[in-house]
């Protein structure tokens, strides 16, 4: 399917070259030069020669990947696993869900195993997102406070510390588009503060955490108001594969901790409970049971008495 | 509203800038490139993914990256070479079987991007293609809506 509106953001890159266009005819006619539609043939002859340089258009479809192609893809957790953000902009698409009533009671902030830590922070930048789509500055406010307080747990840099301040200050002002990038930029920080700390093993629970808080979310939205249509966002079963092979690549001390066990051991099943044909929206059972495995755990995750 | 947007944006390029280690001066300024690109997406209420690819690609070959794309949304895939040595870019959407699926293309020499609402939920196969010029670098990113 095509993309339909959005051309629109690379029209104003040619409407900002035509506006260089229209400037330098303002600036011949302050200087004195000849009459407007003198001007107008070099200035259509410019816009000619630069829409020349940009071609914009529907693009001739290539070749198909072949399999080596496909099993050779480059994933990197920065693009290849979707924020909670963009699952929950396509789930506003049919109307916007209640997303206020997917709110959870504060969690602790008292975890002293990193691995609990890293679930939480992920579930938290997620609960983030649910706030900013709900619109709710106080609410943003709070989880940004967390966020910075679990982050700090974990030793990380300064520039994480600093976005916690920006998250304040974009929701003070209600700036929800800037929320959205600031959240996940606050993520890739603490990541990359992992990576700096030799924590890398740490990155991928991050972001499993915010998968699992975005799905639940999503899931109970689904239920309380079930279509067909809406549910066919809960498709991602190769964002699991690619979360679970990233924990079969971490340490071997890690893994056997018993809430990393618990959990990639709970992923293969949930695995296989977002793996819908494409095309096809899961039944309202199938979404209960899947609200009801990633809510078992996500409570496993928050639970204080599983930390160390 | 959208200045204190870029400078959030200039802050992240600096703090990804301050990591030697981890990307190359090449990789910084395509990084750079391809963000003035997106910008007028950004105009447009598309959200920019704070990740990227970077990477270098030799003429007449492309770097294959996964996505996970949701159907309802909108997507802007944009590339863009470290400097002018790439004369022609382009990028490719796939689905999970590696069928091209058609997309609205922009392309001006160095840049380009690819626009895509897939029906489906799942993985997505994005390519970006260095079709003429010098071995250059290369960086991917993407909006949604």
């Amino acid at each position: 399917m095509l993309v339909g509106d959005i051309s629109a953001g690379l029209h104003q890159l040619v409407a900002a070259r035509a506006n260089l266009f229209c400037a330098l005819s303002h600036w011949q006619t302050f200087a004195g030069a000849d009459s407007l539609p003198h001007m107008r043939l070099p200035i259509a002859l410019g816009a000619m020669a630069w829409l020349g340089c940009a071609s914009f258009g529907f693009a001739a479809e290539p070749a198909a990947l072949s399999p080596d192609q496909l099993a050779k893809a480059i994933k990197i957790d920065s693009l290849t696993i979707p924020t909670p953000g963009e699952l929950f902009a396509a789930l506003e698409k049919p109307g916007k869900p209640d997303w206020a009533s997917q709110y959870r009671t504060p969690i602790p902030m008292t975890y002293r195993n990193r691995a609990q830590i890293a679930l939480n922070l992920g579930g938290l930048i997620a609960d983030g997102f649910i706030a900013v789509e709900a619109q709710d500055s106080q609410q943003v406010k709070n989880i940004g406070t967390d966020i910075i307080k679990l982050a700090k747990a974990l030793g990380v840099s300064e520039n994480v510390l600093s976005r916690g301040n920006s998250i304040n200050e974009f929701a003070e002002s209600s700036e929800w588009d800037a929320l959205h990038e600031e959240l996940e930029a606050t993520q890739n920080e603490v990541k990359t503060s992992m990576q700096s700390h030799r924590d890398q093993d740490l990155v991928i629970l991050v972001s499993l955490g915010g998968w699992i808080r975005g799905t639940q979310a999503v899931s109970a939205s689904v239920l309380k108001n079930y279509d067909e249509q809406s549910a066919r966002v809960l498709r991602q079963p190769a964002v699991v594969g690619f979360i679970h092979s990233k924990l079969d690549d971490i340490s071997m001390d890690l893994r056997s901790e018993p809430l990393v066990k618990s959990v990639s051991e709970q992923l293969a099943g949930i695995e296989k409970l977002v793996a819908f044909q494409p095309g096809k929206g899961p039944s309202l059972d199938e979404v209960k049971k899947l609200n009801d495995a990633v809510g078992k755990l996500m409570d496993e995750i928050q639970r204080k008495e599983d930390a160390k | 509203m959208k200045s204190r947007v870029l400078l959030c944006a200039a802050a992240s390029l600096l703090s990804a800038a301050a990591l030697a280690w981890a990307e190359s001066d090449d990789e910084v300024q395509a990084h750079k490139q391809v963000l003035d690109l997106t910008g007028a997406f950004t105009n447009d209420g598309f959200k920019l993914r704070d990740g990227h690819w970077a990477g270098q690609i030799k003429p007449k070959d492309r770097a294959v990256i996964a996505v996970n794309l949701y159907a309802g949304n909108q997507y802007w895939f944009s590339a863009a070479a470290s400097n002018d040595k790439a004369k022609k870019l382009a990028v490719d959407v796939y689905d999970e079987s590696g069928k091209p699926m058609t997309t609205e293309s922009y392309s001006e020499g160095e840049r380009a991007s690819a626009g895509f609402s897939p029906t489906n939920s799942g993985q997505y196969f994005v390519a970006v293609s260095l079709v003429e010029g010098e071995p250059s670098t290369v960086c991917l990113v993407y909006s949604y809506k």
